[in-house]
């Protein structure tokens, strides 16, 4: 059956109010505003319901709609938030659009916080009701916005995380095209001796990541190759491919992975580092690989670099991995001398706190000095004042190890430029949310895992590889993406080019076309915040379903 | 939350427990018992009607215990699902006592108390567990006074005072003080019965109680038994109005708390209980110390620990912004005991070690972060599920995919995995969901490697 | 696409995150909670770091 025709037949508007049991009936007059509902013009039919969310009030709805031949439904009741998608839903299978439908909330917004003002907040309740009717007189049919999804995903990066994303999604049934700048797989794991806390060799981890990965039939690997170009948005990115000294290749995939890692400072300037007595930590690491030992007395420092006023962060995987050197040292060689002097000892959760104490009984010696009074370091020895005794303390060694951060890539910010993807103030990706979407960017379809996002072991970025995996997964194992109809359009014939749009735009969903000199919205990416249309200084910039036009009957309303 | 509630390929079961589980990777029959409610789910709208009725009040546990709810309750308000429950322990219906208040002012009719357990059987594929963690009971340091001293609480117990929504709408009651308010509502119930009394005799007598006591001390009435008993009112009211008075005028000096002292690793980092470092206990304290100052400008803040452990994105800044503009001073050392001083003001002993001095200090309210300990019931879990648990109680994993359990097919995140926060539980739970995703996607219908 | 269903053992934020990214994908996931409602520790937070804003 057909979509009712609307603005043919003239406004018949259904008003359903609910009592909400005693939620609303019990604090304001729900009859009163029914009765009231149904003199506002445009209203055919009003009623009311005991719980409107209930099957009984689902099927008022229903029948209203058809009894009635409404042709715009309000309903005033709890928060959008809780029904809106049930009554459109039961809308649209009543065969009307579920885009003519208006939520009035007259419970959070009235009865909860007017308890006990019974007469003032049905007064309210019935503005509230009138300004829904007002705007529902104004509501346009709108369709929802699909997308088609290419099943296929581009994960830049074949350190751990990008391994650990690919081997996911391929294990679920999605092709993966992987790209590395090097010549092989392993990112900075290829630097690395052995792994905390089994000790397991960090090249045998990478042999089995790439054998995993190189046996899959769905993942093309591209080495010695860099992203030059990407286009497109969700569902659909074009990405040129540029193997070194090749011509570019290109791919089409509905998702991207950034997995591009991170690298460790080389603290030139601190601490008389010379990179051959006084070395990083991954300067050791490669030495530890070649069979070099460093020498019996060996003293590392922590924070190197790192929570200062130049670069407040902490790197928080610097300690476990100073750690685990100084106990492989001590294990090799139980003569050693080993001190790590550090401001705090980062071994957070229970696997790292399990090897600090291992580290302890193993005779590693720790001593805490102040960030006010950093170590020296001079020829043969460290000197540092311990506040814990309250004096000036000197050991000799043979070598220093620096505990440094790890920082973003100096292609980070060209990457996430070309990706248009923010960075933050250390210029690590910035995810779309802190705590709830850790892995997701805010413009759909591109996700952040690994030392890319914020330093990681091995165990947290193989996780935050997996996670990305998911992420993708719910929106490529659907056929289509389907977007919501509420999103912003820009009137091309009165639109001035000025791109204010393109600024506010959280979701990087505007584009600016210079053959015409507009700006276009990308509906797929929209996301209906109305930013764009509030900054317009021409109104070009409209939103879906809260036009001026609406929003003015509503305010003219009460 | 809501989204779970909503989406149509969830299907939540709430109140409910694993029983039993047989089979294996991509065939698990898991038997689950759905316990009574005695409030039907598909009718009860979450409207609260009844529990404003029930005469049955009880700690809230939510609320650790510093509110109140009834024998019919939800378990939050913005819970999903807002069925609410009864507690079979305590409702008066249930434990053969005349009440069902709730069932009649129940416009949905969704109260029966006939309700019985269900038992669902399941057929899975796979299976992600992510059953947190539990919060270390710190009065197992006796040290510390945890259960003497009432202005000593737990990390959770602080966030509930602190929260709008919780039992003292987010303004920083000591708990000594409102232990005092009670108490004072009490006596003032007993002192105006005992009022009541009186004021028959005065009137019967036309004599104030005050003047006739005088007299009768001085053998005015002997033999009269009626006035005997009016002198025994006057002495039973006298020896409730002074305490009372004394409450109150003490009552009057109650203020928020402002001066707090936030413990850290209790629990954690220690041979006794549990060696691990509970990971995010030193970042919630700076938080407390933050939200509270943001209450209540004056509030200042000691945090006391060995290694401040602020090392996720953006968490060392926070700290650092926490010392700088929300009154936070950080000192290194382990507190050795807490005394109760004057004004039920906690006392911490404690060393210095950057200074080298034992200092006493007195505080207005001391907060214990206690320790993330595996959840009760893990072992029985890890039984029913055929699992194992690492060395530190919690579920273990493999080293090469840290969310495969040493089951195939069973998949574990969050705080069941280890103590970590928010955004690594995030990421870990999507992690476990596209592990499990693989078991049961078609083309891998076989063993997760 | 035959696919089987997955339980969730837990309802607080990893639960909860799992059964949707599941669901999203299209399985059917049952998720189980033995308290009353989901939410778990996060639900008796006050406000979270670093941002600030609420745990609901």
């Amino acid at each position: 059956m057909k979509e009712k025709k609307t603005h043919e037949e003239g406004l018949r508007i259904g008003v359903f109010i609910c009592d909400c049991g005693s939620n609303i009936a019990g604090h304001l007059d729900c009859a009163a505003v029914t009765e009231y509902a149904s003199t506002l013009p445009g209203v055919v039919y009003a009623k009311e319901n005991l719980y409107t969310c209930s099957e009984a009030g689902i099927g008022e709805i229903q029948k209203g709609i058809k009894e009635h031949n409404l042709n715009r439904v309000v309903v005033a009741s709890c928060s959008p938030r809780t029904h809106q998608p049930l009554f459109q839903n039961s809308c649209a299978a009543a065969h009307l659009n579920p885009y003519l439908f208006e939520m009035v909330n007259i419970r959070d917004q009235c009865s909860w916080v007017h308890m006990g003002a019974r007469e003032d907040a049905t007064e309210k309740a019935k503005d509230l009701v009138r300004m829904g009717v007002s705007k529902a007189a104004f509501l346009e049919p709108q369709q929802d916005i699909e997308a088609s999804l290419i099943p296929r995903v581009l994960v830049i990066g074949a350190g751990v995380a990008g391994l650990s994303a690919t081997e996911s999604l391929a294990n679920m049934g999605l092709d993966v095209v992987l790209v590395e700048k090097e010549a092989q797989v392993g990112g900075l794991l290829r630097q690395i001796h052995r792994l905390s806390p089994h000790g397991e060799k960090a090249a045998d981890r990478i042999a089995e990541m790439a054998a995993s990965v190189q046996s899959k039939p769905n993942v093309t690997l591209y080495l010695s190759s860099r992203v030059e170009d990407i286009g497109g948005y969700i569902g659909n990115f074009d990405v040129a491919i540029r193997p070194e000294g090749g011509d570019a290749v290109h791919e089409k995939v509905g998702c991207l992975v950034v997995a591009t890692g991170a690298i460790p400072l080389k603290p030139e300037g601190l601490y008389g580092y010379d990179g051959k007595s006084v070395i990083t930590q991954m300067e050791l690491e490669e030495r530890l690989r070649a069979g070099d030992m460093p020498g019996e007395r060996v003293v590392m420092i922590q924070c190197v670099g790192a929570r200062s006023p130049e670069r407040e962060f902490c790197a928080r995987i610097c300690c476990q991995t100073a750690v685990k050197n100084a106990r492989f040292i001590k294990q090799e060689n139980p003569n050693a001398h080993v001190y790590i002097l550090y401001r705090d000892m980062q071994m957070y959760g229970a696997e790292n706190e399990q090897m600090l104490w291992d580290a302890r009984g193993e005779g590693v010696r720790f001593d805490v000095y102040s960030p006010d009074r950093p170590p020296k370091v001079e020829e043969g020895k460290v000197s540092f004042y311990r506040p814990l005794t309250g004096e000036v303390v000197e050991i000799p060694c043979d070598v220093v190890v620096l505990s440094t951060p790890l920082l973003p890539r100096e292609d980070a910010l060209a990457l996430s430029q070309l990706l248009r993807v923010p960075v933050d103030q250390n210029g690590f990706f910035l995810e779309a949310h802190a705590k709830l979407r850790p892995l997701d960017f805010a413009t759909d379809g591109i996700f952040v895992c690994g030392s890319a996002r914020y330093p990681a072991n091995v165990q947290e970025a193989v996780s935050q590889g997996l996670g990305a995996s998911s992420r993708i997964a719910t929106i490529l194992f659907k056929d289509k993406l389907i977007t919501s109809a509420i999103v912003a359009e820009i009137d091309p014939e009165t639109c001035v080019g000025c791109m204010g749009c393109m600024e506010m735009c959280p979701y990087e969903a505007i584009t600016y076309l210079p053959e015409k000199n507009i700006c276009q919205v990308n509906t797929v990416l929209c996301k209906g915040c109305g930013c764009c249309a509030a900054t317009c200084p021409s109104q070009s910039a409209r939103l879906k379903g809260f036009k001026p036009e609406q929003l003015m009957a509503q305010i003219r309303a009460i | 939350m809501l989204d779970v509630g909503r989406h149509p390929n969830i299907e939540l079961m709430a109140y409910s427990e694993v029983e039993q589980v047989a089979g294996d990777c991509g065939d698990f029959k898991v038997t689950v018992r759905r316990k009574a409610r005695y409030v039907e789910e598909d009718r009860c709208t979450g409207c609260g009607a009844c529990k404003e009725k029930c005469p049955t009040v009880l700690p809230d546990l939510f609320n650790e215990g510093l509110g109140t709810r009834k024998a019919i309750y939800s378990w939050f308000a913005q819970g999903i699902p807002s069925t609410h429950t009864i507690d079979p322990a305590h409702c008066r219906q249930l434990n053969g006592k005349k009440c069902g208040i709730c069932q009649k002012v129940c416009q949905a009719n969704a109260v029966n108390f006939d309700q019985k357990d269900r038992i669902v059987e399941l057929n899975v594929g796979a299976i992600v567990v992510a059953t947190g963690y539990k919060v270390f009971d710190p009065s197992r340091i006796p040290e510390y006074q945890y259960r003497e001293i009432p202005n000593v609480i737990t990390a959770i117990e602080f966030e509930r005072l602190l929260s709008a929504s919780g039992p003292t709408s987010g303004h920083l009651h000591r708990p000594a003080d409102l232990l005092a308010e009670r108490e004072i509502e009490e006596l003032e119930r007993q002192v105006s019965k005992s009022q009541k009394a009186l004021d028959k005799f005065e009137e019967k007598y036309g004599q104030s109680s005050a003047a006739f006591y005088e007299a009768y001390q001085k053998g005015e009435y002997a033999g009269d038994e009626d006035r005997a008993k009016w002198a025994e009112k006057y002495v039973a009211h006298q020896a409730v109005l002074e305490p009372y008075e004394a409450l109150k005028k003490e009552a009057e000096g109650f203020d928020v708390a402002k001066r707090l002292a936030f413990i850290q690793c209790v629990g954690s980092r220690d041979f006794r209980f549990y060696p691990f470092c509970s990971g995010f206990c030193c970042m919630h304290s700076i938080k407390e110390a933050i939200i509270a100052n943001e209450h209540e400008r004056e509030t200042t803040s000691v945090i006391f620990g060995m290694d401040i452990r602020a090392v996720g994105k953006g968490f060392e800044e926070y700290k650092i912004r926490g010392g700088n503009q929300s009154g936070i001073s950080y000192i290194r050392g382990r507190v050795a005991e807490i005394t109760e001083g004057p004004h039920h003001n906690p006392v911490v002993t404690y060393e210095d070690t950057r200074e080298r001095k034992v200092i006493s200090r007195d505080f207005d309210l001391v907060i214990l972060a206690t320790a993330c300990a595996p959840s009760d019931g893990v072992d029985r879990l890890a039984g029913t599920l055929g699992i194992e648990l690492n060395r530190f109680g919690f579920f273990k994993t493999g080293t090469s995919q840290p969310m495969d359990t040493t089951r195939p097919g069973i998949f574990v995140c969050g705080c069941a995995h280890g103590p970590m926060d928010i955004p690594e539980s995030v990421a870990q739970a999507s992690g476990a969901a596209a592990r499990a995703a693989q078991v049961v996607t078609d083309s891998q219908m076989r063993q997760a490697s | 696409m035959e696919r089987k269903d997955v339980l969730v053992i837990g309802g607080g934020i990893a639960g909860i995150q799992a059964s949707l990214d599941l669901a999203e994908m299209g399985i059917h996931v049952y998720l189980l909670e033995s308290l009353p409602s989901i939410g778990g520790k996060m639900a008796q937070l006050d406000k979270t770091f670093p941002t600030n804003d609420c745990a609901i």
